[in-house]
């Protein structure tokens, strides 16, 4: 079988078992909200896969950009007493605000420097959220109320399922729209600048110009899932902005598969559900959640659906859909 | 101007420690490429240890000695099983794994010395304190900078000084002409890896007797570290001495003038030296991108 209806058909039963999601989980002892989790964080690492998957540059403060719109959400509910879809919105753009302001020190840098940045101008926004006690609470965090959708007198207020259905139809339509890029022109030069940058510059391309539209693009989707996330759990917290909480991001999106468009999702199901599963069984769950990750960094470096995929390819012999390899970089010169 | 003076050695001790710890991860960063983000783990680990020593009767000074070679021990063993397969490879890689590696070490000092912390402080010789001008410090203090510049000057000495540190500063430029040269690189890596881990360690245990231990505790020195590296400029070894001494006079004035911005001004003042010189003080252009 063709290798791209393979995909189609994979990505077909993935969405319908997503959407019966609430019908299934609770068969497996878990809350739909573990669902609601996972599909946010997955679209939290996305932004890690533009950056890294597609564009090879470690984004390793993605969970700043998360906790902004976390908190967008979260400050403007309580200070501004603003509406349902105003809040998330405010915390989109909180999060696009963010990336532009440290873009200007992230484009110039590249490769490992450009990981050490983005964990650096990251903690920022963490201390900040940690040090304003008497705005963000500090380090407790605050909790807030939903606010409700109000169309002329028609008042609404998501419960549990109807909230994950929500999250789940936003994730899906910006995993469409993750698709639809990485078919595009722009996606092919992300890959390009992932594959040899000097080489794009060459043919009149100006790659920092790329690379800060993918910024903006990661920042929107982390801002987003950060944003939904707030008001899924209706509460933020500054750990929420932590450069652990972009480790994980990051863990979730190799785990699964860096530069395949559902590897993140992959990634934050075994992620979450194993949180989840492991943590009932034994309190030192990190131990395990660790020793995966590091036999995937060592093992499985293209993480599961991009072995899977190359595993696939390579015996039907057709072109493979991930993004390449970068090709080897050369660590000083 | 007394507070002002014993705030300002309180920074620069705190710069001391922030230079040490990130001369160890420049050193690493520099020949590998690796981030280590499991470095903060090694600070905890050689505090950990130090407390085991110190609990089963040994004295300070032993453990102050030996903790960190033990700590050498561990990081060696981790560095030729889990990062050395990862050399060929795109260095984010090796930032991955550490990144792994920190959450199990996390989870293991949890599980091993429980997840509170444990009482560890300065042996009563070293608790009194003296009389310098018109300001009392504290001996324990000055214990850990003499420490501290003595660990300095012995790295310093050790790379400008003997043939393996040669070795290791032409590694940085080019390590394939230094191994077609007939030099083993597998062992440069390992021995450089293990001095980067013993400086963590030296850091770890005296870190440990002036602000505490628990599980996370390393994490506190290592994003100071890593402003240091970025401040001073990756790749330069002098870079992170002076990051590490300029941020802890910044956070000495803005722990006594503005508290509450204590840890963000680091942050600010990386953001003003990268804004006007993106490489870091002293990083040579085109390493590391």
């Amino acid at each position: 079988m063709n290798l791209a209806r393979m995909g189609y058909i994979a990505s077909g039963i993935t969405v319908a078992l997503l959407i019966l999601a609430p019908q299934i989980s609770p068969l497996m002892g878990l809350d739909i909200s573990i669902v609601t989790e996972a599909v946010l964080f997955a679209m939290a690492a996305m932004s890690v896969n533009v950056m890294f998957g597609y564009t090879g540059l470690p984004l390793f403060g993605g969970a700043a950009l998360f906790g902004l719109g976390a908190y967008g959400v979260s400050l403007s509910i309580k200070y501004l007493n603003a509406g349902f879809i105003a809040s998330i919105l405010i915390g989109v753009v909180l999060a696009l605000i963010g990336t532009l302001l440290i873009s200007w020190f992230l484009l110039r840098r590249r490769g490992i420097y450009f990981g050490l940045l983005t964990i650096a101008f990251g903690q920022i926004f963490y201390f900040i959220a940690y040090r304003m006690n008497n705005v963000t609470g500090g380090e407790d965090g605050m909790t807030f109320q939903r606010a409700p959708i109000q169309i002329g007198a028609l008042k609404f207020v998501f419960h549990e399922t109807s909230l994950y259905y929500l999250c789940l139809g936003v994730f899906l339509l910006t995993l469409l729209a993750f698709w639809y890029m990485t078919k595009s022109p722009f996606g092919h030069t992300l890959v390009a600048i992932k594959q040899n940058e000097v080489r794009v510059r060459h043919l009149g391309l100006n790659s920092d110009r790329f690379v800060f539209v993918a910024l903006l693009v990661a920042g929107g989707y982390a801002g987003l899932a950060g944003a939904l996330y707030a008001t899924s759990i209706l509460f933020t917290f500054p750990l929420e902005l932590d450069w652990h909480q972009s480790g994980d991001f990051f863990l979730m999106t190799v785990l699964g598969g860096a530069g395949t468009v559902w590897g993140p999702l992959l990634g934050a199901l075994i992620y979450v559900l194993g949180k989840e599963i492991l943590s009932t069984i034994t309190p030192a769950w990190e131990i395990f959640l660790g020793g995966i990750f590091i036999a995937c960094v060592i093992g499985f470096p293209k993480g599961i659906l991009g072995s899977v995929i190359s595993l696939l390819s390579r015996t039907n012999g057709s072109q493979a859909q991930e993004a390449p390899e970068a090709e080897p970089a050369r660590i000083s010169g | 101007m007394d507070q002002l003076l014993s705030e300002l050695f309180n920074g620069l001790i705190l710069g001391a420690f922030y230079a040490v710890v990130a001369l160890g991860l420049s050193l690493i960063m520099n020949l590998t490429g690796t981030i280590n983000l499991a470095h903060a783990s090694f600070l905890t680990l050689a505090g950990y240890i130090a407390f085991t020593l110190v609990l089963h009767g040994s004295p300070f000074w032993l453990a102050l000695i030996l903790a960190p070679l033990l700590t050498v021990v561990v990081g060696v063993i981790a560095e030729r099983t889990l990062i050395r397969p990862l050399y060929g490879r795109d260095p984010i890689y090796s930032l991955l794994l550490t990144f792994g590696l920190a959450l199990v070490a996390e989870e293991a000092f949890r599980l091993i010395w429980g997840a509170n912390g444990v009482p560890f402080s300065a042996p009563g010789a070293l608790n009194g304190t003296v009389q310098i001008g018109f300001i009392t410090y504290p001996l324990f203090r000055l214990f850990i900078a003499l420490v501290l510049i003595v660990v300095i000057v012995a790295l310093t000495l050790f790379l400008r000084r003997t043939q393996f540190g040669l070795r290791l500063r032409a590694a940085i430029l080019d390590s394939e002409m230094i191994a077609a040269l007939g030099t083993n690189t597998q062992l440069l890596y390992m021995i450089n890896f293990g001095v980067g881990i013993l400086l963590a360690g030296v850091a770890g245990v005296l870190a440990a007797g002036l602000l505490g231990l628990n599980p996370t505790s390393g994490n506190a020195l290592l994003m100071p570290a890593f402003i240091c590296v970025i401040i001073g400029g990756m790749g330069s070894l002098l870079g992170s001495i002076a990051g590490g001494i300029l941020i802890g006079i910044v956070i000495a004035l803005t722990t006594l003038y503005i508290p509450a911005a204590s840890e963000v001004s680091m942050y600010v003042l990386m953001a003003v030296v990268l804004s006007i010189r993106p490489r870091g003080l002293f990083g040579e252009e085109g390493l590391f991108g």
